[in-house]
């Protein structure tokens, strides 16, 4: 059998079983036993595994693009942000093919190789003997300070790459910023991604250092009786990437999120994107005691359903021109100062893939949550940066705190077995890499 | 579960090698009898100069010299630092000797507070040798007792190798953020005393390995020299500049040796065939 007909093979009996155990406990409920009873009956105990028949989806590692950015975000989310020490090409190249390495394994899943019992384990085991796939991507992205200390690799940045700059708003911990590499891991579970950034580390001590981690979630919804789907809800408790543009539509991502290597890009940059991220804190105390009607008015939609003023769906285009004063939506409103959907303002959009994060307690006793930012765009100064620059002096600022984040370069896709990370870059700086496997 | 695990197994069938292999070439037990007997010697002479020199150390508090004693304080520790893989076989000894405030419940002002640290946080934020009359005996009395027990201890071997691994988990975990000497800020003579501590037991097995894995004491020797290369940039005549004058640059450059260290010098048990 193909591995692929045994995957399905399995998905398939996988959801037969939890539909028979979904029937045991309909039935349970129908009988009027409790939750508690129910379980019981059902012979689980308190420690047993939860399950989950999504352990084997998989994403590609090979491709024209990396996965993660137009990728459905799954539930769980991670970024890690590194000092590079690898400084020849040399020793970039053994960074990329190492990363490219354990990457495609980790997505793919498989079983690590099985060492003498007097050494460490090749795999952490937080997975298993087994590393199941469970949808996981790894998106590896450089940023500027990757170019700027590396003479050789200089006259190679991306044009648009910068270091990220405070916003009006910004409180920026040093400690929570900027990296000469991020890795974006999300999956469908936080185990699935520890256990993947621990084995880059593990791999890899002496070219990488961790600078610092923001893991996130994203709240899961039941699926809807017609199939429709509706974006998730952030810590404010309000939709977000409502007006997010359509992944699947290849001219538009063409067009929004990936770099063409033309004009003054580098042609080695093609395929690549603009990575932002921003650690947003949410002052969710205060937010929760903003009457409902103000939080949609600083928001620009309605609560329940993520509709504009005045509509039913979240993906509704508010028709802001019959709305010239702000009597429907208010000109300060969250959602048209980013996007006042005029003809110029689509030369700002940002395909955006952010998590929750929530971290524990301020010195003050308050919550320390709020929203890991992600975004992704083909020029970071008319995406993320023009954006942003519109947002600043918004009414939203008194409930929230950008504290860290950065700029990073997303590399172009690993097209095959023979192809590594940053293959494009290395080659592009005169360096023809050396150790290849083919 | 069982369904699960079956049916996974067999989805990876196809990529999955099973290659269980032995960690190195067979290195007898008696191979290792002449480097525990060397370790034992180093570390006997290093307990000696440790209890001598917390000798001076904790009479100077006594005699309320305050600039003297500021001064012994980071080549004293040193002495400390450097047997740590053997010292910390005492957990008592080790807690009262080298814990830290955060180890206790009421931190500074705890009464279970003493030993080295308690004695630096005295003299370098206090600013004082008052009131630390009382520690200084207790150090002075715990290092004479650690080097009683030591010299009647028989080093077992997996302690003695997994030391050099030990020491840069120390490091890794708690020493290369500078909160160790949290007070002095003499983190850099730590570093020294634990890469020298570390380096010592590497060096002495190096020949039972060297042969069959020469590309790993190539890699390890490497990131010793890189360690020794970026601390020499800190020397100052009297031992080693203050942990804030620690550029970040050369904070990574040692953190990445130190991890790198300690996840090569952790196969260094398996290599000898220790468990």
């Amino acid at each position: 059998m193909t591995e692929e007909t045994n995957t399905k093979a399995f998905i398939t009996s996988r959801r037969s079983l939890l539909l028979g155990v979904g029937a045991a406990g309909g039935a349970a409920l129908a009988a009027g036993m409790s939750g508690a009873q129910a379980a019981e009956n059902n012979g689980e105990q308190v420690t047993d595994a939860p399950l989950s028949d999504k352990m084997l989806e998989q994403q590609p590692f090979h491709g024209q693009y990396q996965s993660g950015i137009v990728t459905p975000r799954p539930a769980a989310g991670m970024i890690a942000s590194f000092r590079v020490l690898a400084n020849t090409p040399a020793d970039v190249e053994r960074l990329f093919r190492t990363l490219s390495e354990r990457i495609a394994f980790l997505m793919k899943g498989g079983t690590p190789p099985a060492l003498d019992d007097k050494l460490p384990p090749a795999d952490n085991g937080i997975l298993g003997p087994i590393v199941l796939p469970d949808n996981l991507t790894m998106t590896v992205s450089l940023g500027a300070s990757f170019f700027d200390q590396r003479d050789w690799l200089l006259p190679h940045k991306p044009a648009r790459l910068s270091r990220m700059k405070a916003f009006t708003n910004d409180a920026l911990d040093q400690s929570l910023c900027y990296g000469d590499l991020s890795l974006q891991i999300s999956s469908n579970t936080p185990d699935t991604n520890i256990h993947a950034l621990r084995d880059i580390l593990k791999n890899l001590p002496d070219l990488m250092v961790l600078r610092w981690k923001q893991e996130g979630s994203v709240p899961v919804l039941p699926r809807s009786p017609d199939g429709t789907h509706q974006s998730a809800r952030n810590f404010l408790g309000f939709r977000d990437g409502s007006a997010n543009p359509d992944a699947s539509s290849t001219a538009l991502m063409d067009r929004i999120v990936w770099v063409q290597g033309i004009g003054d890009e580098p042609v080695w940059a093609r395929n690549g994107t603009y990575q932002a991220v921003r650690i947003i804190r949410n002052f969710v105390e205060r937010w929760d005691r903003t009457p409902l009607g103000e939080q949609e008015r600083i928001i620009g939609r309605l609560k329940p359903t993520g509709a504009p003023f005045g509509g039913h769906h979240e993906t509704q285009v508010p028709d802001y021109p019959k709305d010239p004063e702000g009597t429907v939506t208010p000109l300060d409103a969250h959602i048209r100062l980013a996007n006042n959907r005029t003809e110029a303002a689509e030369a700002n959009l940002i395909l955006r893939r952010p998590f929750n994060y929530s971290n524990g307690v301020s010195k003050s006793g308050q919550l320390e949550q709020g929203l890991l930012f992600i975004c992704y765009q083909a020029d970071l100064e008319k995406g993320f940066i023009a954006v942003q620059t519109k947002l600043n002096g918004e009414p939203l600022e008194e409930y929230i705190k950008p504290i860290g984040g950065g700029f990073f370069f997303t590399l172009p896709g690993v097209v095959d077995a023979n192809d590594f990370l940053g293959r494009t870059l290395l080659e592009a700086a005169g360096h023809t890499p050396t150790n290849s496997k083919s | 579960m069982k369904l699960r695990a079956y049916l996974a197994a067999s989805v990876f069938a196809v990529t999955a090698v099973i290659a269980p292999r032995a960690a190195n070439a067979e290195v007898s037990p008696l191979d290792l009898v002449g480097p525990i007997a060397e370790y034992k010697i180093f570390i006997g002479e290093n307990l000696e100069k440790l209890v001598t020199e917390t000798k001076a150390f904790t009479d100077a508090i006594k005699a309320g010299d305050l600039e003297k004693a500021k001064k012994l304080y980071a080549p004293t520790r040193m002495n400390y630092e450097i047997v740590e893989p053997v010292a910390e076989l005492f957990s008592d000894l080790d807690g009262s000797i080298d814990s830290r405030a955060d180890d206790h419940e009421k931190a500074e002002k705890d009464p279970g507070f003493t030993g080295f640290h308690r004695l630096e946080y005295g003299l370098f934020s206090q600013n004082s040798t008052e009131g630390l009359n009382e520690f200084a005996d207790k150090l002075q009395a715990d290092v004479v007792e650690l080097h009683k027990r030591i010299t009647e201890l028989t080093f077992p071997p997996e302690k003695v190798v997994g030391g050099a691994a030990a020491l840069m988990e120390e490091v890794a975990a708690t020493k290369i953020s500078g909160e160790e000497d949290r007070y002095s800020h003499t983190d850099l003579w730590d570093f020294k005393a634990n890469f020298d501590g570390s380096r010592k037991i590497f060096d002495l097995v190096r020949p039972l390995i060297e042969k069959d894995d020469a590309a790993f004491v190539t890699k390890v020797s490497g990131n010793f020299d890189t360690v020794d290369k970026t601390l020499s940039k800190y020397k100052t005549a009297e031992g080693y500049e203050l942990y804030d004058k620690l550029t970040d640059d050369d904070r990574t450059v040692l953190a990445a040796a130190v991890n790198t260290l300690a996840e090569d010098l952790s196969t260094l048990r398996g290599k000898l065939g220790l468990n």
